[in-house]
């Protein structure tokens, strides 16, 4: 019959509607809010239900090969960084955002000063291939907007993101062996 | 007077307890002016919320057909999201443009917006809740709905926009060609009702059963009319955005643009409304007071004006005028000498509304084979030429 086409069109958008209000009744509490950096959605599409992702409260993890800024890594034994100054990634790095004074010889040899300017930085990740100790990686972090103009991360706090950001264990890094 | 404080006639109640207060030491034409304007401002009021109300759920309802969530962040479930709305509409620049025939820019959505407004007079909201029950309210309710008209062709030729202009000439072309069926179909729910008064059509569906479960055929010509005349999907000819960019609101900003949106939803509300008092037996409905079944049958059907929005792609301005002189103003005018017949010659009500309904149904399918027919002689005769 000529026009029945038009019910099937309505029947279609019909079940999307009550598909949405049936999934979220089904993720009742977890709707709007989520327990620390851990996702509740996955990226993958959904076949029903709403596909949008709650921004600041719902966060999309980033691919294992995503490169957001530089971050150092510890010694997983001494608890110390595994950095030795040896400026290859300042040698390394096309833009000249990175900046290391050290001091001491041979193992002893630690970082006094590590500079990393994130905003010239343009995550190519020439720093972390030239690195022979990989004491340093590229993180997943990606929210990088700031109030002020002082984009130079020094050592602390690439240590401290680098705790916080970095899932892989030791030696399994991407792109090596 | 002891027990008028029901929730059934609870406005009444306030309405005539304040017309008391006033008549103390008011004499009595200071107190009818002063009810028939608050009566008035309640209408406008009515109006005003409908807009809120109506704007937050059409966004909402087309989040949750394309699987979004839609305005969520302002208030609990973006309930505050119109407020943010209107004081944005409120706030924003004033804009006239240099060529525009300034008399008729500033002219026309006042037009739009009071001929909307106007329609509220004599829709039922209850039971004896009716701002002017009017003899002629259907009558009242087709004329002053189409008012609007002429405000957008001010607003168009105001513009001074080919944009703007093009959506006036469409307005003319598609609202007065579906000025037609709807009066047709109209003239067939007065027929069985015997009158134009709103309430007494009320009350005839109380009698025969709703008008929509009699005539299925005649409701559906009707609300593809009335969906044009309100210038809904898939019908929105005149603020296609795709092909006129907004129609004639695009040279308008600010408080301007913000009363062609009330004029739109208003039209919307007071088009569902009409419709629910023509087929859906209007107030009446059991347990709940009148008002609020009015007001959930409304709702219901605006529901289903915006899913078939959200549903179906907007159609050419020569489909348009095409499907509205050629199948429905002959359907209606079918659906027409059907009723008249059916309501003339058989005495009996009930076996009048059994056959009326066997009628509509064969007038459905009717339709529906003709335009089947004439798609497939289209499709052959297409065929035909590409073979040669």
């Amino acid at each position: 019959m000529y026009g029945t086409g038009l019910l099937k069109g309505l029947s279609v958008t019909l079940r999307h509607m009550i598909g949405t209000f049936v999934t979220d009744i089904r993720k009742f509490p977890r709707r709007y809010f989520t327990d620390g950096n851990h996702p509740t959605r996955s990226p993958e599409p959904y076949l029903h239900g709403t596909f949008s992702i709650q921004y600041p409260e719902e966060k999309v993890p980033m691919w294992p090969r995503f490169r957001g800024p530089l971050v150092h890594l510890r010694d997983p034994e001494t608890g110390q960084p595994r950095c030795t100054a040896c400026g290859m990634c300042e040698r390394a790095c096309p833009h000249g955002c990175i900046k290391v004074e050290g001091e001491g010889k041979g193992k002893e040899r630690k970082p006094t000063r590590y500079e990393y300017n994130v905003g010239r930085c343009i995550f190519c990740r020439q720093c972390v291939e030239s690195c022979p100790f990989n004491a340093i990686e590229l993180s997943r972090f990606y929210e990088l907007a700031c109030y002020d103009k002082d984009t130079i991360w020094d050592l602390p706090r690439l240590l401290e993101l680098g705790d916080k950001e970095v899932i892989t264990e030791q030696g399994q890094f991407w792109g090596e062996t | 007077m002891e027990n008028i404080w029901t929730i059934e006639n609870l406005w009444n109640a306030i309405g005539t307890v304040l017309r008391n207060w006033l008549a103390g030491f008011l004499p009595a034409w200071l107190v009818t002016l002063i009810m028939d304007l608050l009566v008035i401002v309640v209408l406008l009021a009515i109006g005003i919320v409908a807009v809120l109300v109506l704007s937050f759920m059409e966004r909402k309802v087309a989040a949750r057909a394309g699987d979004r969530y839609g305005p969520n962040r302002w208030g609990p479930y973006g309930l505050l999201q119109p407020f943010a709305d209107a004081i944005k509409m409120l706030i924003k620049e004033d804009i006239i443009p240099h060529v525009a025939d300034r008399f008729s820019f500033n002219l026309a959505p006042v037009i739009v917006t009071v001929g909307a407004v106007m329609t509220y007079a004599v829709l039922p909201f209850g039971r004896d809740m009716v701002a002017a029950n009017l003899n002629i309210g259907i009558l009242y309710f087709a004329a002053v709905g189409s008012l609007s008209i002429i405000g957008l062709l001010t607003a168009g030729w105001g513009s001074r926009n080919k944009y703007a202009l093009i959506s006036a000439f469409r307005a003319v072309a598609q609202l007065i060609t579906y000025e037609v069926p709807v009066g047709l179909c109209i003239i067939c729910v007065v027929m069985l009702a015997g009158s134009l008064s709103t309430q007494d059509i009320v009350l005839a569906q109380q009698e025969r059963g709703w008008f929509f479960l009699l005539m299925p055929g005649i409701f559906i010509l009707y609300f593809l009319a009335a969906s044009a005349e309100m210038i809904r999907c898939p019908f929105d000819l005149l603020e296609a955005d795709s092909e006129i960019i907004a129609g004639h609101f695009i040279e308008y900003s600010g408080m301007k643009f913000a009363l062609f949106f009330l004029a739109e939803y208003i039209h919307l509300f007071a088009g569902s409304a009409m419709m629910v008092t023509l087929f859906f037996g209007g107030w009446l409905g059991p347990w709940l007071p009148s008002w609020l079944w009015f007001l959930i049958k409304t709702f219901v059907v605006i529901f289903v004006f915006m899913w078939i929005r959200n549903t179906f792609p907007r159609i050419r301005i020569d489909q348009v005028l095409k499907i509205g002189w050629k199948v429905m103003v002959p359907a209606g005018l079918v659906g027409l000498a059907i009723t008249g017949f059916v309501d003339k010659l058989i005495a009996d009500k009930l076996i009048a509304g059994v056959v009326l309904f066997i009628c509509n149904i064969g007038l459905i399918i009717g339709v529906s084979y003709l335009m089947g027919r004439a798609q497939r002689r289209k499709e052959m005769a297409a065929e035909g030429a590409a073979l040669r």
